[in-house]
């Protein structure tokens, strides 16, 4: 057993005695009850599992929870696709981030079982971008890059990717 | 531990199953518990906005990672439950030519021991069996050898998760856990008998296709072959006989014998072979269930496109179990789930979760991973086509097809007859065809079961006709458009069944739009210049054009509108939400008749319907018109009470329900309200054809415009109806009935009505109110379809064409999709962004049925258990063009308004497409999918 200390969505959990071969995606279903983050193919692949580190530096990456193990994450700072939204004192959501609007907006998804790690993957590079903004002839390029190994059955990832686009070039500070 | 109660407030009954009272609780994921749960109500109300969606109307809680999937719920997520979470882990037997011998658990260190091994004995001394549609062998016994690979052979429960985990990936692929004896022996599946053998014979009138035909299905009947072993014996040919069955064959030979010896037809005589899919819905099967010894009752929460299924099957199981006589009581719970395809209708998966419930000392999750997943579940059956077509060489008319398909129904039959009959009957795709003999077989085997996946044959079928008609173009050195122009089917055409599609056929129409566009009239200067601009890669163009039937021939859409004393709309269906958007559509189609869409929506609903108080006794497909004549004057009788949610049903099926119970509501209660008010106002002599909404109010000519809740208030004071039930029955046409409403008598396409009244209803009204609270509208008369429809077989089409440009390196043989675009012709469109999402998601499936997705058809194939995404390559974003990807909705004929199923026809047409755009990049065919990169690598080389 391992002792595990993280934050997710702003909340501190641990110490924790935990087995340090447990995926992360089953810590965060089985332990935390936090079921948002979703298991599709637990080799990595579809990215459906996709969650949020944020760095130390200000930086941001995203990783898939179900290849990673838990200890992986100990001491670090993540997002799950719960903690985007606002909330108000009593804990319903009132508003959403605008990744999440853009998305729901463009009809971007169907089932809605890969929306969280394309909502991760989408709010995780709006941030890159806000850091380091890209010419707007390269913002498809770009949203190939990010979201092209995302896995999605039932859109054909049109209304995912216009979404994304019309977003990056709609924020200002974006693009250059 | 909280308390399971059961009260009227909570649960209604839904019937008695062998002594088992079956539940369907309100769903725990329904839409406005959710909203009260986790999203605030203001920011949940703004999906309708301006009279339509602004966004789908569970989007809020899918991009928010709220609980709405059965695969998110724990135990302790739901009330009544205790906390405590047992897990389920189901042991497969992983090859099929050995006898299995029992299970090695020493490979595992005893602290994580199961504390139950469920196993064939332990089902077989306490009666438990699978429901008789699945078949027998639910567990493998020892000493027996598995039906298929893949086979369950015992389910083992832990009560904590790490231990169960780690036990799990320790057994799942441990190459001695699961034992087999020494000797190889034949597999099972070789001794069973056909799942199916059907033929379609069909000759036209010597005066045209408009006249009565000479012979076809659905003008003289269907006839069936008897086996001999896995051998079909059909009828022998006699010519003039009265028997249907010799009849048929001696014109079914004699059309065979023409193929090979008329000398003013062209015949291409091909073969195709399609691949073993795995639909991959991303959400894979999971059961948690709770058996609540002291309630005596079983709480199941599912993850199926077919509750209904599980909810009238699973009672009857436990009532014939010693063991599980003492549950009185089964809830089941229906929740959103994460994508279908047809992958979770009538899936067998539940059943085992159930049993692994009844063994569990604790509520017990049963959940696939991805490998047992592709191990496990249905899959899209295997074609071999031998196929010849006719033309005759100067008119360029079709003259006549002869199909042989052979499917692989995989280890329990499921769907597959069914599948079976779909593909034989779509092969003739938007073609008339004169003369035809269609045989379709489907033989078990030993790979995992075949199933309703989208496209349910028709894909297989009507890609084959394609690529032929696309390939005797070239061959006859005749414009593609030009031979589909000479043959398409025109209106009064019959189809190979001999039936008249009901709709009107726009196929020249679409052809015209298609061959004006510029991806097909520039296709030889944009070669010219990508070609050059790539001397790695060739461009090709192609299309493919298909009308795909929908529904199933016996669909039973229910549906409930209600509004509250303050103007909400509440919605029931019985539809499950599976991504399609049904519950977006059916909310919102409402709003034509009561000006604001639904203020709350319940999918999946089946005990609300009791209301209805009808029954059905037979099956609708096989009963004999006599019999339906005598039940129908039963008015509680239905040719079928409840149907899936598949065949593309919701658009057209479901939303017929729905429409006709606002519509009820509107002119029978709150239109005659609102005439109220305004006499009282002192506008007078308003009629139903002066009225409109507009921005939410009710407008009469001069009269004061009137808001939903003023009129709701009014509707409930004085007792008028406040709420209509509505029940439909569909073999390729609807039932009618005479209904008496307000006194009068009405005729709807509906069989059966139940009406709930206002508060202020008077005693007499209340007199008649069932226990559910409802006024059933005693049918009157009723029509409903001949049984001799069901030799129709299909009536209902949604047309669809589809254009791609492609480039294939020349080397590595690759595919790039260039661009695309869809016609389609989708009937009134509820809700554009849903049906541009089918378009899109349809394509870029098919994209992955032609180009990318196969499982060997063999003993490394899925069922081995070793198969995840790694392998099965399905369709990414750079695969299918995605920034290029369009389409054009055809606009209705003025005056329809009814909508057509299109989620299935959409993946269709992008497969002969991209077989033939190849073809134009590369000069080779392929007759075998996938095309991967290898194949043409090869074949260039």
């Amino acid at each position: 057993m391992s002792t595990l200390n993280l934050t997710i969505n702003g909340k501190q959990y641990g110490p924790l005695e935990i087995d340090p071969g447990m995926p992360m995606v089953n810590f965060l279903h089985e332990y935390l009850n936090l079921t948002g983050t979703k298991f599709g193919c637990g080799e990595g692949i579809c990215h459906a599992c996709v969650v949020i580190v944020d760095n130390d530096d200000g930086t941001s990456s995203t990783r898939r929870t179900c290849i990673a193990n838990v200890m992986l994450f100990n001491n670090l700072n993540i997002r799950t696709i719960e903690g985007h939204a606002t909330k108000n004192n009593v804990g319903e959501i009132i508003a959403l981030h605008p990744v999440q609007d853009a998305f729901i907006k463009n009809f971007a998804f169907q089932c809605g079982w890969c929306a969280p790690g394309f909502t991760n993957e989408t709010v995780a590079l709006i941030e890159k971008l806000k850091q380091k903004p890209i010419a707007k002839d390269q913002v498809e390029r770009v949203i190939e890059d990010t979201l092209g190994e995302h896995v999605c059955r039932c859109t054909g990832y049109v209304r995912y990717f216009k979404a994304a686009k019309n977003l990056i070039l709609a924020t200002k500070g974006l693009t250059i | 531990m909280k308390q399971w109660e059961l009260s009227r407030r909570d649960f209604m009954k839904k019937c008695v199953i062998g002594g088992v009272t079956v539940y369907s609780a309100p769903m725990l994921l329904q839409q406005q518990s959710a909203m009260a749960k986790g999203v605030a109500s203001s920011l949940a109300e703004t999906w309708y906005q301006d009279g339509k969606p602004a966004f789908r109307f569970d989007a809020i809680e899918k991009i928010t990672g709220e609980k709405i999937y059965g695969r998110d719920y724990r135990a302790k997520d739901i009330p009544s439950w205790p906390d405590t979470q047992h897990h389920a882990f189901i042991v497969r037997a992983h090859i099929a030519d050995k006898v299995y011998q029992g299970l090695d658990l020493s490979v595992i260190p005893k602290d994580l021991m199961p504390y139950k091994i469920i196993t064939a004995e332990d089902l077989e001394s306490n009666a438990l069996k699978l429901p008789p549609f699945y078949g027998d062998n639910m567990l493998l016994k020892k000493g027996s050898a598995p039906d298929y690979l893949g086979h369950e052979v015992a389910i083992l429960l832990f009560n904590d998760f790490a231990q169960f985990l780690k036990a799990k990936m320790m057994l799942q692929f441990h190459e001695h856990f699961v034992q087999y004896g020494p000797e190889t022996v034949p597999y099972n599946a070789a001794s069973k008998q056909p799942y199916a053998g059907w033929r379609i014979v069909r000759e036209e009138s010597t005066k045209g296709s408009q006249d009565d035909d000479i012979y076809s299905t659905y003008h003289s009947g269907q006839f069936f072959p008897k086996y001999e072993g896995q051998k079909l014996l059909w009828p022998n040919p006699v010519k003039g006989s009265d028997d249907i069955g010799e009849r048929g064959m001696y014109l079914a030979q004699t059309l065979r014998q023409e193929m090979t010896s008329n000398d003013d037809w062209f015949v291409l005589n091909k073969q195709y072979k399609t691949q073993s899919i795995e639909p991959m819905m991303l959400e894979p099967e999971a059961y948690n269930g709770f058996f609540d010894k002291k309630s005596q009752t079983l709480h199941v929460v599912i993850t199926t496109q077919s509750p209904q299924d599980f909810y009238l099957q699973a009672g009857k199981v436990l009532s014939e179990s010693p063991l599980t006589q003492s549950i009185k009581n089964l809830v089941v719970h229906s929740p959103y789930i994460g994508g279908g395809f047809g992958g979770k209708d009538h899936t067998i998966f539940p059943y085992y979760g159930m049993i692994a419930s009844i063994f569990a000392d604790a509520p017990v999750r049963l959940a696939n991973n991805r490998f047992e997943q592709f191990q496990s579940g249905l899959k899209r059956h295997p074609f071999h086509f031998t196929n010849q077509l006719a033309f005759d060489k100067s008119s360029l008319k079709l003259k006549g097809l002869v199909a042989d398909m052979n499917l692989d129904g995989g280890g329990r039959e499921n769907f597959s007859s069914s599948v079976a009959m779909v593909g034989a009957s779509a092969i003739q795709g938007i073609y008339y065809i004169p003369r035809n003999d269609i045989v379709a077989t489907c033989l078990p085997s030993y790979l995992p079961t075949a199933g309703s996946m989208r496209g349910y044959g028709s894909l297989q079928s009507m890609a084959s006709i394609e690529m032929m008609f696309n390939e005797a173009a070239d061959e006859m050195k005749v414009d593609p458009f030009k031979l589909r122009r000479v043959n398409a089917m025109v209106n009064g055409d019959k189809n190979t069944q001999g039936s008249v599609p009901l709709e009107n056929i726009r196929y020249q129409e679409m052809l015209d739009l298609a061959e004006k566009h510029e991806m097909w009239q520039n296709r030889q200067a944009n070669k010219t210049k990508f070609d050059q601009a790539n001397p790695d890669k060739s461009m090709g163009v192609g299309f493919g054009f298909v009308s795909k039937d929908y529904g199933t021939g016996s669909n039973a859409p229910s549906s409930y509108v209600g509004v509250t004393p303050d103007g909400k709309v509440v919605v029931k269906v019985f539809s499950v939400e599976m991504g399609t958007g049904t519950d977006t559509s059916q909310a919102s189609l409402i709003s034509e008749y009561l000006g604001s869409a639904a203020d709350n929506l319940d999918i999946a609903q089946i005990e609300v319907f009791d209301a209805l108080e009808i029954f059905d006794d037979a099956s609708p497909y096989i009963m004999s018109q006599e019999h339906q004549d005598k039940m129908a004057k039963n008015p509680r009788w239905t040719p079928m009470v409840v149907s899936a949610s598949s065949a593309s049903q919701s658009a057209f099926f479901q939303s017929h329900s729905t429409k006709y119970a606002a519509k009820i509501l509107f002119e029978e209660s709150l239109f005659m309200a609102a005439k109220t008010i305004w006499e009282k106002q002192g506008s007078s002599g308003i009629t139903i054809t002066d009225v409109s909404w507009q921005g939410g109010q009710l407008h009469a000519k001069d009269a004061e415009p009137l808001s939903l809740s003023i009129i709701c208030k009014k509707a409930h004071a004085e007792g008028m109806i406040t709420g209509v039930m509505t029940h439909g029955f569909n073999r390729w046409q609807w039932a009618t009935a005479k209904f008496e409403l307000n006194q009068q008598q009405k005729e709807y396409p509906l069989d059966a009505i139940a009406l709930e009244y206002g508060i202020g209803a008077n005693d007499a009204v209340k007199a008649k109110q069932n226990k559910q609270g409802f006024v059933v509208q005693e049918r009157q008369a009723v029509n409903y379809p001949k049984v001799k429809l069901n030799s129709a077989m299909v009536r209902y089409y949604t047309p669809c064409l589809t254009m791609v440009e492609l480039a294939v390196h020349k080397v590595s043989g690759e595919v790039e999709i260039l661009r695309t675009h869809t016609w389609i012709e989708p009937g009134k469109v509820h809700v554009r962004e849903l049906v541009e999402g089918q378009i899109e998601g349809g394509l870029t499936m098919g994209i992955g049925h032609v180009l990318h997705e196969a499982l060997p058809q063999d003993n490394t194939g899925a069922g081995n258990g070793e198969w995840n995404i790694d392998r099965y390559k399905v369709p990414f974003a750079k695969d299918n063009g995605v920034w290029t990807l369009d389409y054009t909705l055809l606009p209705t004929i003025d005056g329809s308004d009814e909508s057509k199923g299109l989620a299935e026809v959409v993946m269709i047409p992008i497969v002969p497409a991209v077989v033939e755009a190849i073809y134009q990049a590369t000069e080779k065919r392929f007759y075998h999918l996938p095309i991967t990169a290898k194949d043409i690598s090869e074949a260039n080389a």
